[in-house]
């Protein structure tokens, strides 16, 4: 029996990891994250050329590159265009797509879950609750945004957690089921909020609620790049950690992990992710399911690449879907949360089949 | 008129007469050989009480159900297709536009409903609130009886008529995408509320101070202006609004006048881009004191650079009701202030 199991569990590791096929060693997680910070670098120089007002493509690039501090020939009114708007616009974007790809993989690992995901469990919606909240009752200070969404996250998570947790253990199914109630409760809760507000401000929301990168401060971007940064260094530090997770809570802690500790942190970490992201541009879904699945699909889920590799995947993908959704219908804007699901729902059904 | 609508009140009554009498009878021959002298005179009164209370049902139903000769059919402003009781005492508003212009002509005692944004004019908040303009409540509308319901959205248009047209309760729809219209709908709701005197003395009075505005205004050079409806998110209006009509009346252009839509979202950039001479801030009224900053990207415009930016009554200008006319004014004077000073 003993010996079963442990034939299995070492299968299950050799599986998870596909130790047989590639050797992850630290050299190649610097390769693979080297070159995509590389292509984040390009996407995001790239992107910065389109928008709703036309730019010259060349003086924009030269402009780019001197930081600003050659004026290359653009007029002032081009040089605010492309440095106090787009350009914050495109690192928002990549912080909150770093964000919430990395909380998702996290979650997907520590709960053993495919489907776990900041969106579906519930936790960016206690981040809307708050950011609400904060909205609502604290509108002068700006820094109760952020904080409240963090908590809100927060509470959502261990409230999951708990639900989640049967007398045999969280099963997928469980969580999963507890997610989908703490989301509609939270929903309720949002358009019981939204129909006590008077109408001028319900528009706002509605647009927000989808994710939406143009309504931040400078603030909030520099809090949200930094949270986006600091966790993703954080959670790759306990990617290892994350990978003996996947076999369950029981063998993780058979085989040195402090289990409880390790929860604690990727909960804390991954709220104060999906909390700066939503309180600076709303919820945008889908981006914590699909990337990290496409990350895995294609780099294998050993989570010393998956983690930083998806923080730096979910921010060219949340890029690219925010450059659609502010210039497809130009001027007019669509919310980016429409086009991550667009573009990702599609693309995953593809390399899912393809395999 | 479909044979189901037509339940003629002499169908009805003749019914319920022939049900109560069998039902006397029925009853008259179980109790008969216990009382029978008392109880046939009491039972006689009651018998008669009882045709009397459903004759006067029958007879006050008559008023309000569907009668060929007193309905006629009219097409409302969305082009639909209604039939409206040619005495229209009983009706509900479900737009703030829609109470002022009801108001305004002086047919303010037929209106049994508004909604909660309806605070203008004061004598509005006696009437009885249905609910808001987008979620009204059905129950309350149909347990008011109105013979018709004025809507200024086409938005669950579809469930919503059905449900009154159960109840023979008429939907009109009022959809004005400028002042002309909103002057053509003052005219078929007076029409409708048989209230066109009125209605054109108040237009006529309306149309001398709209001439009087654009023969002012007309020799100076156009403004660009950019109407913020609000500043996070960025909205404004587009093509379709009523409120760009209002701007090129009084010798403005709306930089948004091109853009698809009546309340697009814009972009940053193309605010930042556009470079407006004059900003228009709707704020005040219902607004309370939000939308009263310039957003971000206007800020380098040089209408904040030569302080024109200017504040205007948020209620006058997006009810498109006689008040417009105030909004017109308003608008006027913050863009041509060097005709109006003196």
């Amino acid at each position: 029996m003993t010996r079963a199991k442990t034939t299995e569990t070492t299968a299950n590791v050799g599986r998870v990891l596909r130790l047989d096929s590639s050797r992850v060693t630290f050299a190649k997680t610097l390769v693979v994250c080297g070159v995509l910070l590389l292509t984040l670098l390009l996407i995001v120089a790239l992107m910065s050329l389109f928008g709703s007002e036309k730019l010259p493509a060349r003086a924009a690039l030269c402009a780019l590159i001197s930081f600003g501090k050659a004026s290359c020939g653009l007029t002032a009114d081009q040089d605010a265009i492309l440095f106090d708007i787009r350009l914050p616009r495109i690192l928002l974007g990549a912080a909150v797509g770093g964000s919430l790809a990395v909380a998702g993989a996290s979650y997907q690992s520590l709960l053993r879950n495919p489907l776990a995901e900041p969106y579906l469990l519930g936790i960016s919606n206690g981040a809307a609750v708050g950011t609400m909240i904060a909205l609502v009752f604290m509108g002068a200070q700006e820094w109760s945004r952020p904080l409240l969404a963090f908590s809100g996250a927060l509470a959502a998570t261990f409230v999951v957690y708990r639900l989640a947790q049967g007398r045999t253990g969280a099963t997928p199914e469980r969580l999963i089921l507890a997610g989908v109630i703490v989301t509609t409760f939270l929903s309720s809760a949002i358009v019981f909020v939204t129909t006590l507000m008077d109408a001028t401000r319900i528009r706002s929301f509605t647009f927000w609620l989808l994710g939406d990168l143009s309504g931040s401060t400078n603030k909030l971007l520099w809090l949200a790049l930094f949270i986006a940064v600091a966790g993703t260094f954080v959670l790759a530090a306990h990617a290892r950690s994350l990978n003996l997770l996947m076999l369950g809570e029981r063998d993780a802690f058979d085989l040195g992990v402090e289990v409880s500790r390790v929860r604690l942190v990727v909960f804390i970490v991954a709220s104060l992710l999906v909390g700066s992201s939503v309180a600076s541009s709303g919820s945008v879904g889908y981006v914590g399911l699909v990337v990290p699945h496409l990350v895995r699909l294609s780099l294998g889920s050993d989570n010393r690449i998956t983690v930083p590799a998806a923080a730096i995947c979910g921010a060219i993908f949340v890029v690219v879907a925010d450059t659609i959704a502010r210039t497809v219908i130009a001027p007019r804007e669509l919310p980016v949360g429409a086009i991550t699901a667009l573009i990702g729902a599609p693309l995953f059904v593809y390399l899912l089949r393809r395999r | 008129m479909d044979s189901k609508a037509v339940c003629s009140p002499a169908d009805a009554c003749s019914f319920f007469a022939k049900e109560g009498r069998r039902d006397f009878l029925l009853k008259r021959q179980l109790t008969k050989p216990r009382s029978p002298k008392l109880s046939s005179p009491r039972r006689a009164v009651s018998f008669a009480l009882c045709l009397g209370l459903l004759l006067s049902a029958c007879s006050t139903r008559q008023n309000s159900t569907v009668n060929d000769a007193s309905f006629h059919q009219i097409t409302d402003e969305a082009g639909r297709n209604i039939k409206v009781p040619a005495t229209v005492t009983r009706f509900i508003s479900l737009a703030p536009s829609i109470t002022e212009i009801v108001f305004a002509i002086g047919a303010g005692e037929g209106l049994v409903g508004r909604t909660t944004f309806c605070n203008y004019p004061p004598e509005a908040a006696k009437v009885e609130a249905v609910g808001d303009t987008l979620k009204p409540s059905i129950e309350r509308i149909i347990a008011l009886r109105p013979q018709v319901v004025f809507v200024s959205t086409a938005s669950q248009l579809e469930a919503f008529t059905t449900e009154l047209d159960a109840h023979n309760i008429a939907v009109y729809v009022t959809d004005s995408h400028d002042l002309d219209g909103v002057f053509r709908s003052i005219e078929r709701i007076s029409d409708l509320l048989g209230r066109r005197p009125q209605a054109d003395e108040l237009l006529k009075q309306l149309r001398g101070r709209v001439a009087a505005v654009e023969d002012k205004v007309k020799p100076q050079p156009p403004v660009r202006v950019f109407y913020q409806v609000s500043d996070e998110p960025l909205y404004t209006i587009g093509r379709d609004a009523f409120i760009t009509d209002l701007l090129k009346r009084v010798g403005g252009i709306s930089v948004t006048a091109d853009v698809p839509g009546a309340w697009p979202k814009y972009s940053a950039e193309s605010a930042l881009a556009a470079r407006p001479d004059a900003i228009i801030l709707p704020t005040g009224g219902s607004m309370g004191d939000a939308n009263s900053n310039v957003a971000a990207p206007l800020k380098r415009s040089p209408a904040v650079a030569n302080h024109r930016v200017y504040k205007v009554n948020e209620d006058h200008l997006s009810r498109p009701g006689p008040r417009s006319v105030d909004g017109l004014e308003e608008l006027a004077r913050a863009l041509h202030p060097e005709v109006f000073s003196k």
